[in-house]
């Protein structure tokens, strides 16, 4: 277990440090301000609205996030692959789990810092009218459940080529598919939309963000990610198809 | 230590290992050999746990590497075909991140990292980019990355590939001086390599091992089976092969390339340790053919890997 812990977090630590050791993360992360910058203040025109509240933006972030935490996940495992690294990754004392368990983290490290500086926006806001702090922090929780699904789903397409762009473009086409699964089912068959709510990440964020801590949505966005990461060491183990 | 037997591996249609067997004892340093495609990297890969065999048994001490994998990996290191590393790392930060998922304790990281740069001769590239690095450091990095939790075996998949001759020599000199108290096995294509650092190799062609033995041991028994080249004029073809092979002693005869105008030239190898030239003679003189050449044969190491790597 001991062992399992420190594989794990070397691994998570060295892609931190890959992140935060060059511009990508900094570029990544102000670009991402930026859109949500220009969002808020100008596309949604808050100050004609004349209300405190940051909710729109919230409900924004996860249409950005399709395409912000691809961009951070397609090279975790797609990389390793095309350089030829996976090879001594996987032959040191190491276990698949821990390799995906470890890239993982490494992934929700980066979601967490970008939602961190995003708090520049309810700080903003808050000095300029009353906010509602409650709805902030279930938004908040809300955006970081759905981008570790994202980051999630991010890494087993990155498990599946050695192509970043292959494992990015799929990463977003199976984000959108499960963020609006209800929308795209209920707009060819109304009746069925109520029932595909129960797949959509939309819908189970909006619980959330809404600021009701329903049991339902966390389960949902804890099968999601554990399905996801199970298929990630999977797709790794083909290696060992005989 | 370490027991090969009847390694056999598919991709798909393709048999890349078609039962390979072989033993090593502690201490030595083998060299592998072969063409390329012959079936070295996927030996290798199949013994480092990175994939496993289609069929057959691998063992380190007994413990065999698909049940135990784990417990073999902690006990070998590798570096892998065309040295992947991570270009973005410092020299230093890459070996500290081995070293801790080597298990090493905290406190001994740097210890470990030091001695392991050292002995590769990179001491001074610890605060180096390894991208920055020429192909020959790139390798050091590769083999103190194998080396830095003192593994007892060594694997080495094609270690001087792409560099420069004084690279060479620097690399094999380490390899050497790394096989005082290790295990070694590397693989190549390269046979004056084998020579250099080398007590022992095996040479694998099409998935099969042809040969092993040391150096010493597959010029010795080359030495047994020679060659003769016989070049006869007024023999006709067929009929001379036939006559030679009918010689005691002759085990087989080929026609050679090459002849002179009216001349045939013949090539046969002849049983273990017997020596067909004085018969050769006199069939010649008694069936009236003249004898332009009778040649004995003694392939040097490089004659005998081609000859048992030629496409058949």
């Amino acid at each position: 277990m001991a062992d399992a812990v420190r594989n794990v977090s070397a691994i998570a630590k060295r892609e931190l440090a890959f992140y935060f050791g060059s511009p990508i993360a900094y570029v990544a992360v102000t670009v991402f301000l930026a859109i949500c910058g220009v969002y808020l203040f100008v596309v949604y025109d808050f100050f004609d609205g004349n209300q405190a509240t940051i909710r729109p933006l919230i409900e924004q972030i996860p249409l950005f996030f399709i395409l912000y935490i691809p961009a951070v996940t397609m090279r975790l495992l797609s990389e390793e692959k095309r350089a030829g690294t996976i090879e001594l990754l996987v032959t040191w004392p190491v276990t698949d789990t821990q390799i995906v368990v470890g890239k993982y983290l490494g992934a929700l490290g980066i979601l967490a810092v970008t939602l961190v500086m995003s708090l520049v926006f309810p700080l903003i806001v808050g000095s300029l009218g009353d906010l509602d702090g409650g709805l902030v922090a279930g938004g908040y929780l809300g955006l970081f459940l759905l981008g570790a699904a994202y980051a999630a789903m991010g890494l087993l397409t990155s498990t599946w080529t050695q192509n970043q762009i292959i494992a990015f473009i799929l990463a977003v086409l199976l984000c959108t598919f499960f963020y609006a699964i209800d929308t795209m089912v209920g707009s060819v068959w109304e009746s069925a939309r109520d029932a595909f709510a129960a797949l959509s990440m939309k819908a189970h964020f909006a619980n959330i963000a809404r600021g009701v801590i329903d049991t339902r949505d966390l389960v949902f966005y804890a099968t999601f990610i554990v399905v996801s990461l199970v298929a990630a060491v999977q797709s790794l183990q083909t290696r060992n198809w005989k | 230590m370490i027991q090969v037997s009847n390694l056999t591996k598919t991709y798909g249609d393709l048999e890349a290992l078609k039962g390979v067997s072989f033993e090593i004892q502690r201490g030595e340093i083998v060299g592998f050999l072969g063409p390329n495609g012959a079936g070295k990297s996927t030996t290798m890969k199949i013994l480092t746990g990175f994939m496993p065999q289609t069929a057959g048994q691998v063992s380190v001490d007994g413990v065999d590497v698909n049940t135990d994998g784990l417990a073999v990996r902690r006990r070998i290191g590798y570096l892998p075909e065309s040295t992947p590393l991570y270009p973005e790392m410092l020299v230093y930060d890459y070996l500290a991140y081995v070293a801790t998922i080597r298990g090493i304790a905290r406190g001994d990281i740097h210890g470990r990292v030091a001695r392991a740069a050292g002995l590769c001769g990179i001491a001074d590239r610890a605060g180096q980019a390894i991208g920055t690095l020429s192909k020959g450091l790139k390798q050091r990095v590769g083999l103190a990355q194998a080396l830095i939790h003192e593994p007892d075996i060594l694997i080495l998949d094609e270690p001087t590939s792409g560099l420069d001759p004084n690279q060479i020599v620097e690399i094999r000199n380490l390899v050497r001086e790394l096989g005082r108290d290790r295990t070694i096995i590397l693989s190549t294509h390269n046979l004056p390599e084998v020579m250099a650092t080398c007590n022992r190799m095996i040479i694998v062609h099409q998935g099969r091992v042809v040969a092993d033995g040391t150096p010493a041991e597959l010029q010795a028994r080359e030495e047994e089976r020679p060659r003769v080249r016989v070049v006869l004029r007024g023999a006709p073809a067929a009929g001379a092969a036939e006559a030679l092979r009918s010689l005691a002693g002759v085990d087989s005869v080929k026609d050679a390339m090459t002849a002179e105008d009216g001349a045939t030239a013949l090539e046969l190898t002849a049983a273990a340790g017997t020596d067909v030239r004085p018969q050769i003679y006199a069939l010649a003189v008694e069936r009236g053919w003249e004898l332009l050449e009778l040649h004995r044969q003694v392939l040097d190491l490089e004659g005998i890997f081609r000859k048992l790597t030629q496409v058949v």
